[in-house]
């Protein structure tokens, strides 16, 4: 009986199991490499703004604290975003171009929010407590990066699970006392001393303090 | 394939979400989330509620602890109402003979309508439900002096006219019976339900569950007798409950009068039972209740004003006031004189307000019929209902979370009920400015309603008045008790009871007006497990008798009237009844409530009687498509539920030993009790839960292959001896020893420090052996992609959605746990025990429902583990629950 397969066959099918296995090998380390590049983290893009606001003026010109319009950085779990009367109440005065604050005159005129894009938004199943991490002692440029020098609102960080998890693994070296959070230099002093939030309670699992900052249900839901 | 490893490596998000909106309000202070207290009616009287909305959307529903109609808890109607309220298929159009109308063509209609009326409003005609609203009573009175010929009619197809008449014949007035279960000692409840849903059952479940818990404390429970002819919550929960049929009702609440002595009996009856629940309520004095309920005659209502009358119960165990709603009379009667009239033609204007008398009054009275002789008909309803189609013009009516208004509560305490959203349909009027544009001044229902308490709180105090109205969720104190004195001529017995098979109409235990609500479809009745749809209840000989078994087709036949039915042989049910609920087989309630199950109202006399006699039982020999979670009877076999009696302790739960390695638990260790004893079985906390958690809803047919998705299930189980049965809540239990965490391949469910079992969605790749695993069979798989159906305004953002082919269950409400964490930490304080409330026990009617640290000694759940009536389900199998039990305690001495 003769062979079914030739010898060429045979050396086809190993040379395209190689080739497949290069490929995937090759996809994964695309795959691995693309997951850390920035841009799939829209690190460093602007997105589409109702307004031309820029923080560079506000917040390193003006010097404006975080906390005029972002009120609730400190309670909630929302920073919260400015009210149109809250940026009106300054721009009737300064700089009142009328055609660039529209959205906002519409927006008091209707009683309709202001509809801003959001450059930080995190995935539905992640809750994130701004004030908790205040109280924790982060300052804002942790997460935000230089704000003050932004002319248009980008991500400096990624705001990854990996990168999250790195400071929730050992999170003193970015802690500071809670007074130097919205300060803008480095900050220098010891964190504030965890007594109620979950950093209170280190684990012990198998002989390793683990904190409880690293429990899946820390952040996710 | 490298698209697919990409996204696996980057955790499936981050860069879709760049660039989404977000909202910056014009104005105010940035309040995300926010409370409002209003009220919601059900059988036009008032429960109070808080109405938690995010970013301006309603999204939860949760009891107004100041209203004492709620004291906190919510029902299975208040929970649902925020689904109704965002119900695609309302009615969102004005319509003429169905044809979408604008609101200039309908004002010039009215307009006209208005013109040809005759100046003393002969032919007009208002059509509402029942109401205890104080503007729509003075609204409808002013429409009434303004037009003298006109008149008012109700349909209320839930009414019990025989009370009326009950306290007619014994007080000459009519009088509003206000039960304290908390200071009764000895409950009679002939047909009545004090447990079972109502607007009164809130607090009439707390006052029982707190009169359980002193009695438990003292060392003696206060009784409760049932004698009803078909299984109701509160029979559920008897000491002895007395399967009666109701040609027997009369007979055996004269031989329990006779027995305590009641003056003034026209003639003694007879029942073997009576003199053991007459020597009770003898003993019991003052703290004695006589409880008469639908589908009772007015001698037995009768019957037991005058028992709590010789016993002397008004002040103690029960109050009399004037009746809460706006002007008492027969409301069969009231309907069948409009009919008249409209056969007549009599009537050539007739407005329905939020009402839907084609579907709700009984087919035998002929209302469609007659809706064809009359001259102009305008419907105003949530839906374009039955009523709506056969009217000529049709008006879309704000839903109650979005209109403002006032009630009453089922003790006359009054309520605002203030607007909690913008308007989600447009067009949409409220009932009180359609009232007012017929006066000729048309007022927004917010004017009507501040006009209403202008005149009872006086100028100067409305300001303060109205605000704190507004602020608290109650508008005054309860009505003033009455102590009217028996007349001495008020035992009328009743005409003989009729003979045969005897058709009981009863409302469904899920199901109101609003057959649109998939959560109410879905939730399985208490006493019987069905779900999307209803059964005719069949005692168990007769249904032997006829070789019926469960779920088969049967052909009801009363008077030639017919109807198919699906069979339900139910434990419990009084021998030669059936009981048929009202409700089902809707021909216009949407893609949600029509032809689930059959209509009642085809068999109903037309006079409205919950009673008929002579009912024919036809099997067809077909099935019928029947959805039941539970069989009939589900005989606790197993002992999953151990009951005490009083005094009784079961030996303390102790940790089993375990192949897994132990874990220390420092700092918090969540934990819930539930206390059998005190659960009703009400439901309210699964409805709590699904609002709570974004639980989709998935249908009949996934129902019926057993893929419900309810994160709590309430499990009943049938005893022989009283009471007849348990109500069991299952949650998840969060092992400690948890059998689902081990056999996952890919780490999807795990323990976080505080003993939370998590479910990582993320992770999961929907082997399902975590469930197969779970001893509980408390974890739910996505067999479909729900989250096109639960992405609406009315979610609740705080907890995800959940897509396809993950598992998913209880999480102890961990978004609750986390954010009163992050508050506390905050204002740089403790957690305070009692703080993080779960949703499903925030709902709770009887605070069956504790959650908190068991690693506090102090706390209330550490209390109760420590309780001698603790115990675990499934103890044996050493998987260390956190949710422990509290058993039920039967009676002791009752014979």
């Amino acid at each position: 009986m003769p062979q079914i397969f030739s010898s060429r066959a045979d050396r086809l099918l190993r040379m395209a199991m190689l080739a497949a296995l290069a490929a995937t090998l090759l996809a994964s380390v695309v795959a691995f490499a693309h997951a850390r590049f920035g841009g799939v983290w829209a690190l460093g893009q602007p997105a589409s703004q109702p307004i031309p606001f820029s923080h560079a003026v506000h917040a390193g010109g003006l010097g404006l604290d975080c906390r005029f319009c972002h009120a609730a950085v400190e309670t909630g779990p929302q920073a919260g975003m400015p009210t149109a009367e809250t940026c009106l109440a300054c721009h009737t005065r300064v700089w009142n171009v009328t055609a660039q604050f529209a959205p906002l005159a519409t927006a008091l005129a209707q009683d309709t929010p202001v509809t801003w894009a959001s450059t930080h938004r995190l995935p539905e199943h992640v809750r994130f407590h701004h004030g908790a991490h205040v109280q924790a002692g982060v300052t804002c440029q942790t997460c935000h990066g230089q704000v003050w020098e932004m002319p248009r609102t980008v991500k400096a960080e990624p705001l990854s699970m990996g990168w999250c998890i790195d400071c929730h693994r050992d999170p003193a070296p970015r802690q500071g006392p809670v007074e130097h959070v919205f300060t803008r230099d480095a900050s220098s002093g010891p964190p504030p001393e965890p007594r109620f939030g979950l950093a209170a309670h280190p684990v012990l699992h198998q002989g390793v303090s683990v904190s409880a900052l690293t429990n899946c249900s820390t952040c996710h839901r | 394939m490298s698209a697919s490893v990409a996204l696996a490596a980057a955790g499936c998000d981050g860069p879709e979400e760049h660039g989404h909106p977000l909202h910056a309000r014009a104005r105010g202070t940035e309040q995300e989330a926010a409370s409002y207290a209003s009220v919601l009616d059900l059988e036009g009287l008032g429960r109070g509620v808080l109405v938690r909305t995010r970013g301006g959307h309603a999204v939860k529903i949760e009891g107004n602890p100041q209203h004492p109609a709620s004291l906190g808890a919510t029902d299975i109607f208040a929970e649902a109402a925020v689904l109704s309220l965002h119900d695609p298929e309302r009615s969102q159009r004005i319509r003429h003979d169905g044809a979408p109308q604008m609101p200039r063509q309908l004002n010039a209609a009215l307009a006209a309508a208005r013109d040809a009326l005759p100046p003393d409003g002969a032919g007009l005609r208002l059509l509402t439900g029942p109401l205890a609203s104080p503007t729509l009573a003075r609204l409808i009175g002013e429409v009434l002096n303004l037009y003298p010929g006109a008149r008012w009619h109700r349909c209320d197809p839930l009414a019990d006219d025989a009370a009326l008449d009950g306290s007619l014949a014994a007080f000459g007035r009519p009088v509003a019976v206000l039960p304290d279960l908390a200071r009764a000692r000895a409950v009679l409840c002939l047909g009545a339900d004090p447990l079972g849903p109502g607007p009164a059952q809130l607090r009439q479940a707390r006052d029982w569950s707190v009169a359980r818990r002193n009695g438990r404390a003292a060392g003696a429970l206060p009784h409760l007798f049932v004698a009803e002819a078909s299984p109701s919550l509160t029979g559920a929960r008897a000491d002895r409950r007395i399967p009666l049929h109701p040609a027997e009702a009369e007979s055996f609440a004269r031989a329990v009068a006779a027995t305590l002595g009641v003056p003034g009996l026209a003639s003694s009856g007879s029942h073997a039972a009576a003199a053991g629940v007459a020597e009770a309520l003898r003993s019991a004095g003052q703290a004695g209740l006589v409880l008469a309920g639908r589908g009772q005659s007015p001698a037995v209502h009768a019957l037991a004003h005058a028992m709590n009358h010789t016993l002397g119960a008004a002040g103690t165990a029960l109050r009399l006031t004037a009746p809460p709603m706006a002007r008492p009379e027969r409301m069969t009667a009231s309907l069948a004189a409009l009919v008249a009239d409209m056969v007549a033609g009599q009537v050539t204007h007739l407005l329905i307000l939020g009402s839907n008398p084609v579907q709700e009054a009984p087919a035998a009275l002929g209302f469609a019929d007659a809706l064809r002789r009359v001259g102009v008909t305008l419907h105003a309803g949530l839906w374009f209902d039955e009523t709506a189609q056969r009217c000529h013009w049709h008006v879309p009516l704000r839903h109650p979370l979005e209109a403002w208004g006032d009630s009453r509560a089922f003790d006359g305490t009054p309520a605002i009920r203030q607007p909690v959203t913008r308007p989600l349909v447009e067009v949409a009027y409220e009932e009180a400015s359609l009232l007012s544009a017929l006066l000729g001044t048309p007022l927004t229902a917010r004017a009507a309603v501040t006009a209403t308490w202008r005149d009872v709180w006086g100028e100067e105090s409305f300001e303060s008045r109205w605000a704190e109205a507004l602020e608290t969720g109650t508008a005054g104190g309860p009505a003033p008790a009455i102590a009217p004195p028996l007349d001495p001529g008020w035992d009328r017995p009743g005409r003989p009871p009729s003979t045969g098979l005897t058709a009981i109409f009863a409302p469904d235990p899920g199901l109101r007006e609003d057959a649109q609500n998939a959560w109410l479809q879905e939730m399985p009745r208490p006493m019987t497990g069905i779900a999307w749809g209803n059964a005719a209840l069949f005692d168990p000989q007769t249904a032997e008798r006829l070789a019926l078994s469960p779920g088969d087709e049967v052909e009801l036949i009363l008077d030639g009237r017919r109807v198919l039915a699906a069979c339900w042989p139910t434990p419990g049910q009084a021998p030669g009844c059936v009981t048929l609920p009202l409700g089902g087989g809707r021909a216009a309630a949407g893609a949600v409530g029509s032809e689930r199950g059959f209509d009642a109202n085809l068999l109903r006399p037309a006079d409205g009687a919950w009673l008929a006699g002579g009912l024919e039982v036809r099997p067809t020999g077909r099935r019928a498509a029947l959805v039941a979670t539970a069989p009939p009877h589900r005989p606790d076999g197993s002992g999953a539920v151990p009951r005490l009696r009083a005094g009784e302790e079961l030996p303390p739960i102790t940790p089993q030993a375990s192949l897994h390695p132990s874990w220390p638990q420092p700092g918090r260790a969540w934990a819930m009790v539930i206390d059998v004893d005190a659960c009703i079985g009400c439901n309210a906390c699964a409805v709590a839960c699904q609002a709570e958690n974004n639980v989709p809803v998935v249908g009949p047919a996934e129902l019926a292959r057993g893929r419900g998705m309810h994160w709590l299930r309430i499990d009943r189980h049938d005893h022989p001896q009283a009471p007849a049965a348990s109500f069991q809540p299952v949650p998840c239990m969060h092992c400690e020893k948890a059998p689902c965490e081990p056999v996952c391949p890919v780490n999807a469910t795990v323990h976080d420090n505080e003993g939370l079992n998590v479910m990582v969605h993320a992770r999961c790749i929907g082997t399902r052996t975590c469930s197969n695993n779970c001893p509980y069979k408390v974890r739910r798989f996505n067999w479909n992609d729900h989250r096109p159906s639960l992405d609406t305004a009315r979610r609740n953002v705080e907890v995800p959605l959940r897509p396809r082919g993950v598992m998913e269950k209880c999480t102890y409400c961990s978004h609750r746990i986390s954010a009163a964490r992050s508050a506390a930490a905050v204002e740089g304080r403790a957690l305070r025990d009692g703080e993080i409330e779960t949703a499903c026990q925030r709902a709770c009617p009887t605070q069956a429902i504790t959650f908190g640290d068991l690693n506090a000694d102090d706390s209330a759940v550490a209390a109760q583990r420590r309780d001698g009536r603790s115990y675990a389900l499934l103890e044996h199998l050493g998987t260390r629950p956190r949710t422990t039990y509290l058993a039920p305690v039967v009676p002791g001495d009752t014979t």
